[in-house]
């Protein structure tokens, strides 16, 4: 299965510049009263299982920080009961979280009155959910207005604005529909026009797609890849699905019983796996898809100046496998006119065994 | 259930069963045997002890009198009651006359043009229909009287019941409050409802609208409720998050989601209302409901079916007509401009009833009518002479219902009246501690128990005499029924129809022919609440069974069962809980009209009632009134299930 898009690079990749979500110490605890859980050091430290029999409390999101930088998709993943979708929640406060900080641009979300939070949720954040959440009574035009509805936008000029959405997601001549009328996939679409309608700052997706077949869902993978390309609109993507985390995500958040347990690049989560669980998960990528040929290269020596064919840092160890099958000898890669390294068969096929490979990160394998 | 307990639920099911009643009956048999000596010792004898009751006779008397009394000069009179009875009567009389006004001719057009604008053309045909069958029937201005005061108090009900459904699908609190109260409500025979409306109000429209209103309220109370509570929550959260406020979120949200609810609660509470409409008759409601009583407590059966026919004709145009605008709500057909075709209705109806008032024909012609008193009698008369008795081999109806008299309901009268007090209290919770749970069998005894205090117990094990052997008819009918169509696609396509208009009629209408066939008196009560009650018992009978698990079927065929071993050990037992629920159907409904056979006969708690209401003694008729209160929450008691098992059973 071919995964994300090869030569695909974060559009802001500068970590100076203002994150759009900065989430420091959140916790979310269901339960008799929830807050005393993150105070108490002795209670925080509890697993899932021991705080349920201790104190009766489920924590479903536990400690966790991470920035979301502007213009990327961030994506949070992890299996059921992860806590990766009250932590989306969390965001817009749908679920009010127990202790930690949120803030959007730099505003606490947390210290919100109920005006400003309405504001936040109608103008900059947008949810896209799991089931879709469409009004049945309404036609796929006043769903996608709904939003602008709700903003006290008035009837014509939100109908229009609608209908330039409902064309950008590939809906034109349904606008009449009802969601009962519609496929799934096309219910999702509708769901991501409504979001898009209201132009947010950032648009949050819970699981979007997971209720979708396999071939639908690549379909509006694709979909949220163009949107994002032609947009640049930050994205914070929920999902239970690996492959769709590691296609579509900038960066992964990798969620276990509600703590991140591991935060990085596709190519760091499959590449350095932080613990056993997280490389338990990733075995079973296709690693040559993931991994560009940066993790496998080796420095450039004199006699490999000028040979072989050429290849650009970002590219996967898949199109460097093809292009040193082709011209059967080791590729350079070269960024920007430069030979910053090579890559050969051998390097190759140790990244996808799962063998370290020369010039990986990894610092026990040394640089040579 | 049990099954989920057990690993192979058919084998273990009545294992666990057996062992779970026996230790309910052994402690039942423990306390007893503590508690009976001693009562016994103390209040020896058959019927509930003198000493036990209560006569409530003399302070219900003396507030009755009191009421009379200061009605026209106590300020809760004055100021409350009196403000919300001038009300009453003023918008009843100005419905009548804008009906009047309207003429026979406009109010067809109106009532067409409604239908086809809700509910499409034949519709709109056969509301035109079904009105002038009411017009030929010389029966116009009853009808109209009974359509003025349905309005007014559908009109309340819904708008009461809609208030309570907002108030309980959006407060838990106010749900907790309101749940235990609608849920008895529904279970109470509608005559319970007369004596206290008849007690502040007086007999005459204001009671006859108000005991309306209190009856058909709650349906759409719960369907409120209950649409407001069963909103898709991931909805309400993407409504949320898109920064709706708490009334946008109601109106735009909320709402809309429920609006099949609020339909099915509208279209209950109309056929409620209409039913509770004709029983008014007896507290001054008149209209078409009063023309069938005052025929049938003369026998005079031609007169009640004339008036009998119209109740039908408009129950059924009722439930069709906003049944059919509920089940249009989800393809909406209209076209671009529906408010075009409604302007163009409205537009034809008044046309229609200017044309009628210029023509000066506003009352339906006395030339039109068709007199079916006269030829339904003589049909009536034969039948009298012909099949009342004497029939070779079947012997006559009047055969029947005697010998029905004489070897059923006597012997259960008797018996039960025989047994001392203690033991039918004793099986009572036996019965339903049995079915439900100790919270369910206490209330039924403490029930049972109010009812020996308030000092009617003897009408009462009549009325229940009579409750048991039509149920038990109702049962053995209903349940071969209900399999017969649950196993033939064809005997179901046959019944549908059938189920379909019994099921709309209101109780009032099933004496009229019981009473032609089987004269007065108990039997005939009988019949009725066995005609009322089955469509309902054979149709959740039939769904039941249904709705059994296909794959159970199928692999009970698949090891070769016989189609009798497949209903026997596959889809009884997993249609346990709609069995049940029939059977709680089956009594409350029964209930319900055995009650209303007081007026053909039927005796007892009915009987007291009606009695009580005629000669103004309204403190046996509210005594006789809280018994069948306490008869209801009883058997319904009885017969209920735990929830938690109804619950996984759905």
């Amino acid at each position: 299965m071919a995964l994300a898009a090869p030569t695909r690079k974060p559009p802001n990749d500068d970590s100076t510049e203002a994150p759009v979500f900065a989430v420091d110490g959140l916790w979310k605890v269901f339960g008799p009263k929830a807050a005393r859980v993150p105070e108490d050091p002795e209670l925080s430290a509890l697993s899932p299982a021991e705080l349920r029999e201790r104190a009766g409390c489920t924590a479903a999101v536990r400690d966790v920080s991470f920035d979301v930088r502007k213009g990327e998709v961030f994506v949070v993943m992890g299996l059921s009961g992860s806590g990766k979708s009250t932590l989306v929640r969390c965001l817009t406060r749908l679920i009010e979280p127990t202790a930690g900080t949120i803030a959007i641009d730099g505003e606490d979300v947390r210290a919100m009155d109920k005006a400003r939070l309405r504001e936040l949720r109608r103008h900059r954040a947008a949810m896209v959910f799991q089931h879709f959440g469409l009004l049945p009574h309404r036609t796929v035009l006043d769903n996608v207005a709904y939003g602008l509805q709700i903003q006290g936008i008035g009837k014509a000029e939100r109908r229009e604005r609608a209908a330039e959405v409902v064309a950008k997601v590939g809906l034109e001549g349904m606008e009449q529909r009802r969601p009962g009328q519609l496929s799934g996939g096309q219910r999702q679409r509708v769901g991501l026009a409504r979001a898009l309608a209201v132009d947010p700052e950032v648009l949050l997706f819970d699981e979007p797609f997971s209720a979708l077949d396999p071939l639908i869902r690549r379909d509006m993978q694709e979909e949220v890849i163009r949107l994002h390309e032609e947009e640049g609109r930050t994205m914070v993507f929920i999902t239970h699905d690996l492959q769709e985390a590691l296609r579509l995500g900038d960066r992964i958040a990798l969620m276990r019983d509600g703590r991140i347990v591991q935060l990085g690049t596709p190519e760091e989560i499959v590449g350095s796996p932080a613990d056993d669980y997280v490389r338990d998960f990733v075995r079973d990528v296709p690693r040559e898809q993931v991994m560009t040929v940066r993790r496998a290269m080796r420095p450039a020596s004199a006699e490999d100046a000028g040979n072989g064919p050429a290849v650009p840092p970002e590219a996967t160890v898949a199109e460097a496998i093809e292009a040193v099958a082709r011209a059967g000898a080791p590729a350079r890669v070269v960024d920007e006119g430069r030979c910053v390294g090579v890559v050969d068969s051998d390097a190759l096929l140790g990244v996808v065994a799962g063998v370290a490979a020369p010039g990986d990160a990894d610092p026990d394998a040394g640089a040579v | 259930m049990a099954t989920l307990t057990a690993p192979t639920p058919r084998t273990a099911l009545p294992g666990v069963l057996r062992h779970r009643a026996t230790r309910k009956l052994v402690t039942l048999a423990a306390l007893a045997a503590v508690l009976v000596p001693l009562a016994h010792t103390h209040w020896a004898g058959g019927t509930w002890p003198q000493a036990l009751t209560v006569d409530l006779s003399g302070p219900l008397g003396g507030a009755s009198d009191w009421i009379i009394d200061n009605r026209d000069s106590h300020p809760l009179f004055l100021y409350f009651f009196g403000h919300v009875s001038n009300a009453v009567v003023v918008s009843v009389r100005v419905v009548y006359l804008f009906l009047l006004a309207a003429g026979w001719a406009g109010v067809t057009a109106l009532g067409a043009a409604v239908a086809w604008r809700v509910a499409g053309a034949r519709l709109a045909l056969g509301t035109a229909a079904a009105l002038l069958v009411c017009g030929l029937l010389g029966m116009w201005v009853p009808t109209m009287q009974t359509l003025a005061l349905m309005v007014v108090a559908v009109l309340a009900s819904v708008a009461v019941g809609a208030l309570l459904g907002l108030a309980a699908g959006l407060s838990d609190r106010m749900d907790r409050a309101l749940r235990p109260v609608l849920d008895t409500m529904q279970v109470l025979p509608a005559f319970a409802y007369l004596l206290p409306v008849v007690l502040v109000f007086g007999i005459g429209v204001p009671a006859a609208v108000l005991a309306t209103v209190i009856y058909a309220a709650p349906p759409m109370a719960r369907l409120t409720a209950l649409g407001l509570r069963g909103a898709d929550k991931e909805v309400l959260e993407a409504v949320d998050s898109l920064g709706a406020t708490a009334r946008q979120r109601l109106l735009t949200a909320r709402v809309p989601l429920a609006r099949k609810e609020l339909l099915l609660g509208v279209n209950q509470t109309i056929m409620m209302a209409l039913s509770m409409a004709v029983i008014a008759s007896v507290i001054g409601a008149g209209g078409l409901g009063d023309r069938v009583y005052q025929a049938l407590a003369s026998v005079d059966v031609g007169a009640a079916l004339a008036a009998g026919i119209p109740i039908v004709l408009l129950a059924v145009v009722l439930d069709r007509v906003t049944g059919a605008a509920g089940e249009r709500l989800g393809q909406d057909q209209h076209g671009p401009r529906p408010w075009l075709h409604a302007a163009a209705a409205a537009a034809a109806t008044v046309v229609v009833a200017l044309a009628a008032r210029l023509a000066g024909r506003l009352d339906w012609p006395t030339g039109w009518t068709v007199g079916i008193a006269g030829p339904v009698n003589r049909a009536v008369d034969w039948m009298t002479a012909h099949l009342y008795s004497g029939v070779p081999y079947v012997g006559g109806t009047a055969d029947w219902a005697g010998r029905f008299t004489t070897w059923v309901l006597d012997p259960v009268r008797s018996g039960l009246q025989w047994l001392p007090w203690w033991s039918v209290l004793l099986i009572v919770a036996a019965l339903a501690w049995l079915i439900g749970t100790w919270r369910t069998a206490l209330t039924a005894v403490l029930a049972m128990a109010a009812i020996g205090v308030l000092g009617v117990w003897k009408p009462s094990l009549d009325t229940l005499s009579q409750v048991l052997a039509a149920v038990a008819v109702t049962l053995v009918l209903g349940f071969a029924i209900g399999i017969a169509a649950a196993r033939s696609d064809r005997v179901e396509r046959l019944l549908r129809p059938v189920l379909d208009v019994f099921q709309t009629m209101p109780q009032f209408v099933y004496l009229i022919p019981v009473v032609a066939l089987f004269g007065v008196g108990r039997a005939p009560a009988v019949a009725a609440a066995v005609v009322y009650a089955l469509p309902a018992v054979v149709r959740i009978t039939a769904q039941g069974l249904r709705q059994v698990d296909p794959a159970a079927l199928e692999s009970a065929r698949s090891l070769g069962a016989t189609s009798g071993q497949q209903l026997r050990q596959v889809q009884l037992p997993l249609a346990r809980p709609a069995l049940l629920l029939a059977v709680n159907q089956g009594v409350v409904l029964v209930l319900a009209v055995v009650i209303i056979g007081g007026l053909v006969g039927g005796g007892a708690l009915g009987y007291d009632v009606v009695f009580g209401l005629a000669q103004g003694d309204l403190a046996t008729g509210l005594v006789a009134g809280a018994a069948i209160v306490c008869l209801g929450l009883m058997l319904d008691r009885v017969t209920q299930p735990t929830r938690r098992r109804a619950k996984k059973g759905a």
